[in-house]
Order: C-alpha cells, then structure tokens, then sequence
C-alpha cells in the first residue's frame, strides 16, 4: 500500500516517516511511506491508497477530501498527540485502519 | 475549549490559508528562496568582518586579485536580488496557472514578457535595474494576478486554437498559447501606450507610491512587528501553521525590507547604519528560536524544573524535541505536550515573542545590536544565526542569549503549573 503524508514543507513530518517506515518493517507490512508538500501532492497520485494530513495544515482536509475521496483514497488528519510524540506506530496504525474501511 | 467562536476562527484562518491568489503568492517566494539565499551569502562572504587574523575577502582577494573575488557576489546579486520583481512575476504567474491545472510555463513567460513591457527604460536603452528588483515587487504581484486570469479566462474562451489530435504535445500547447498571449500582450502595450500619454510617471513607480512604499513603512515599525508576531502564534496555538498562513501577506513587504539593507551592506554601509529593523530575519534569528513561540527556551525551563523525575511526560516530550528543535523545527513540542489549546501554555506561547521582538526592536534602534543584512535559511541554528544575521556581530549573540535567558525565566512558572496540573490530573483518575 501506498501512504502520503501531507504537511507544509515536509519537515518535520520526515522524521515521522522514518519511525512509520522502521514500524511497518518490524511487522512486516509492506508500505511505501512519503511525505511531501501539499503542492507536490497532485503528482503522486497513482496507486496512492491513503493520504494523513499534518495538523499544522489540517485546514487543506477540506480541499484534499473533495478532490482525493471520490478517486477511493482515503483522506485523514494525523492525530494531533501521536503526530507531536513522533509516535510511528500509532501513525502507522491509524493509515492501516483507514486502508481497511476502503 | 470548544467554542463556537473558535472554531469559526479556525474555520476562516484555514480558509485563508487555502485561498488561491494567497497561495500562489506564498509558494512563488517559496520558489525563488534559494536564490535569495544564495545572493545574500555572496553579500555576506564580500564583507565578512576580519576574524582576528583570518580574514576572508583579505584572503581571496589576494587569491583572485583585487576586487575580482567581490565580483562573484556582486554578479550573484545581479542575478538573483537585482531582479527580484522579474523571478517573482514569473513565479508567481507559474503557480497560479498551475492550480487552475493550465499551462504553467505559458503563463510565467507571458508575465516575465509583459513586466519587462512596463519596466521603465533608461536613457540609453537599458532596463531599469531599479524597477526589475525589489522595488517592483508589488507590481510583479498585481501582474501575475491579473494576467493568469485573463489567460485562464482567453484559454478558455473560443479564441485558443484547438490543435487536431497527433500533434505532438509541446507543438499544441504553444499554439494553444498563441492567441491568448497575442491578446494579453497587446493589451499591456495599450495599457503602456495610455499611461505615458495621460500620466506623467510609470506605472512601476505608482504603484510603488501609493501601495507598496507606505506598507513598507508601516512594516518597519515595532507595532507592526508586535502584530505579526501575535498573529503567528495565535494562529498556531490553534494548531495552525502561522507562518504559513500570514507569508502570503508578510513576504512581499518584509522581502524589500532586507534587500534594502543588503544592498547598502553591499555598498559598503556598516550593518549598524543600515536602514531597516524589521525584517524577516529579525524575526527568525532573535524570536523565532527554536521555532514558532521560542520554543527552544521552554525545551530549557522543562529540563530546569524537571530534574528529578526522568520520566516526567513533560521532559520526555522535551528530549524527543530537542534534537530538532536546535534547528527550529518544534511541531513536536507544540503537538506533543501540547501547547495547541493547552489553557496553561496559551499566554507564555503567545506573549513571549511578543517581549521578545520588543526587546530586540530596542537593541537595535538603539544601535546596541547591528541590523540584519543576511538571509539565512530558517533552520539555521540559534547563536549562529545571530552571528551570521548581523554580518558577523558577536552583539548578536548576546542579544539571542539575553533573549533565550528571559524567554527561560519566563517560562519557568508556566511550566511548574503545568506539571502540577498534570499531576493533578493523574491524582484525580
């Protein structure tokens, strides 16, 4: 499966990548985890499966939901504590529930 | 806190966080960022102050011969500050066009075509360097603005020239192109016509008078200063990105600002003689430290008060922010401990960069601390910066340290309240 996160410069959202990617490795999910910008977001949408939005833009939630929902991709605000403790598993948990429900 | 008023502010904050013409605005300086950077660091090197014996420019130039080295920054800034308002029209006119998913590149190029129409010539048939640059910031904005929706509007309309399938896609496009920019073009040379017979001045320095010089102004106060820093961080303890938000708004006025000293510094003005307090590495190297709400000082006044406990929710959150914290990076600590809607965190968050960049508007109006002539990227370092930002000033230092040491004091009784808040809270359950 494929996740995006979506924050503004894709900063600090790498270094939850990172912890997403170690957590998914430890349990064997295969998953292509990146973080890009939001204006970067348009060109990566093939076999994309769940989109996480950074809390710090959680207003563009709107916006990407319109456009990504009806192309099946599931659109979510990163849970604001689990995004602030670098929490990958948590993250990693909440995109895998999202996958599910698809 | 769940207010309606709040969430309407949320609401209304992320939509203009949103907004089309805001964005396009913000990602177009966005774009032309490592340009800027890499002119002030020719700047910079060019009159880096003598380190005891070490002394840069002394040194190259004895390497390249007299003066030749200070030629590689002055051509870098030729090319990148020089022409400020022709890489922003271009820039921005290219972003906007790509958000209506329309020929980005078209776009760009007819807007870079139509600034040049209107750049006021010199004598000699040359082009204003004054009127490419900084100085014509505003009417760049305006053009990229008003010609990509003329462009989307024409494109739109029966007058583009639909290409027969097969025809390879670069042909298409410039013919799709072609009408529209004949239009818009001509309309522009017009618009240039009218203006030199009815009015006595161009329209570079119009709009630079009546708009942008009196912003500029206004930017360059404390009061001004205090507001954008208010904003910001109002903005993110809602859990908003505040300089995102309010770049669209701050970067056009805030961008001349700091040319105008680089360009004196350039010239050989000493940063304390240069022109300007605020700018937007006055914010980022005196306030922002650590990030958004100075946030690095309140890492220092957790690990002050929280010695014992090594476990402590608060110091955990606070180790887990520090590494990029020195790098002014702190979505960890405003989403971990958090400060977004923390009752206990709303005043300290938001009022200590407000005292901050007062006192730092003092240190230099007063000439106590020089005046920033560098852009630095914004993840640069504390201590650094502050040399770095005032070309090379130990003051700067100090007044990061003085600012750090008050931000600390400060914070410290916001702290204890909140561990005895959470302790009362596990007390409770």
């Amino acid at each position: 499966m494929n996740i995006i996160l979506v924050c503004s410069a894709g900063m600090s959202t790498s270094m939850l990548v990172t912890k997403m990617k170690k957590a998914a490795e430890d349990r064997g999910v295969p998953a292509d985890i990146e973080a890009v910008s939001e204006s970067a977001l348009k060109r990566k949408l093939d076999n994309l499966d769940v989109v996480l939005i950074g809390p710090q833009v959680r207003y563009l939630e709107k916006k990407i939901k319109s456009q990504l929902e009806p192309k099946g991709i599931k659109v979510a605000v990163i849970d604001q504590m689990a995004y602030g403790m670098i929490q990958g598993e948590k993250v990693l948990d909440q995109a895998l529930g999202l996958y599910k429900g698809k | 806190m769940n207010h309606p008023l709040m969430q309407r502010f949320i609401e209304v904050a992320g939509r203009i966080g949103a907004q089309r013409h805001l964005v396009a605005i913000r990602d177009g300086f966005v774009a032309i960022m490592p340009l800027v950077i890499i002119g002030s660091l020719g700047i910079l090197i060019n009159n880096f102050p003598p380190f005891g014996s070490f002394d840069l420019p002394g040194i190259l130039n004895g390497i390249f011969g007299e003066g030749n080295w200070q030629k590689v920054g002055g051509s870098i800034w030729n090319g990148t500050f020089a022409v400020l308002g022709l890489l922003i029209a271009f820039s921005i006119a290219y972003n906007l066009a790509k958000s209506y998913e329309i020929d980005g590149l078209s776009s760009g190029l007819i807007t870079a075509a139509a600034y040049i129409m209107l750049v006021p010539e010199t004598p000699d048939w040359g082009l204003s360097f004054a009127w490419l640059g900084a100085q014509g910031l505003f009417v760049a904005i305006i053009l990229a603005l008003v010609l990509t929706e003329l462009f989307r509007y024409l494109l739109q309309s029966r007058l583009a020239i639909k290409m027969p399938e097969g025809v390879p896609d670069g042909v298409s496009r410039s013919f799709t192109a072609l009408i529209p920019a004949s239009i818009i073009l001509i309309l522009v040379g017009l618009f240039q016509a009218l203006m030199s017979h009815f009015a006595e001045i161009s329209i570079f320095e119009w709009i630079f008078n009546i708009i942008q010089e009196p912003l500029q102004g206004l930017g360059n106060t404390l009061p001004a200063a205090m507001v954008v820093s208010f904003l910001n961080h109002l903005l993110w303890f809602f859990g908003l990105h505040g300089t995102n938000i309010i770049g669209s708004v701050i970067e056009p006025v805030y961008l001349p600002l700091i040319e105008k000293n680089l360009s004196l510094y350039q010239s050989g003005v000493s940063a304390f003689d240069v022109p300007n307090i605020v700018t937007k590495p006055f914010l980022d190297s005196f306030v922002f430290m650590g990030g958004s709400g100075t946030t690095i000082a309140l890492l220092i006044a957790i690990f002050f008060v929280i010695r014992q406990e090594k476990n402590h929710p608060y110091r955990e959150v606070a180790k887990l922010s520090t590494p990029a914290g020195l790098f002014n990076i702190n979505e960890p600590v405003i989403f971990g401990l958090p400060i977004v809607l923390n009752p206990i965190m709303m005043l300290p968050f938001i009022l200590i960069p407000v005292i901050l960049t007062v006192t730092s508007y003092i240190a230099l109006a007063t000439g106590i601390v020089p005046k920033t002539v560098a852009i630095l990227p914004w993840t640069t370092p504390p201590i650094l910066s502050g040399y770095l930002v005032t070309g090379g000033s130990w003051r700067g230092i100090a007044l990061q340290i003085f600012n750090l040491a008050l931000a600390v004091i400060l914070y410290i009784p916001f702290v204890v309240a909140g561990v005895r808040a959470l302790k009362q809270r596990m007390e409770t359950r």
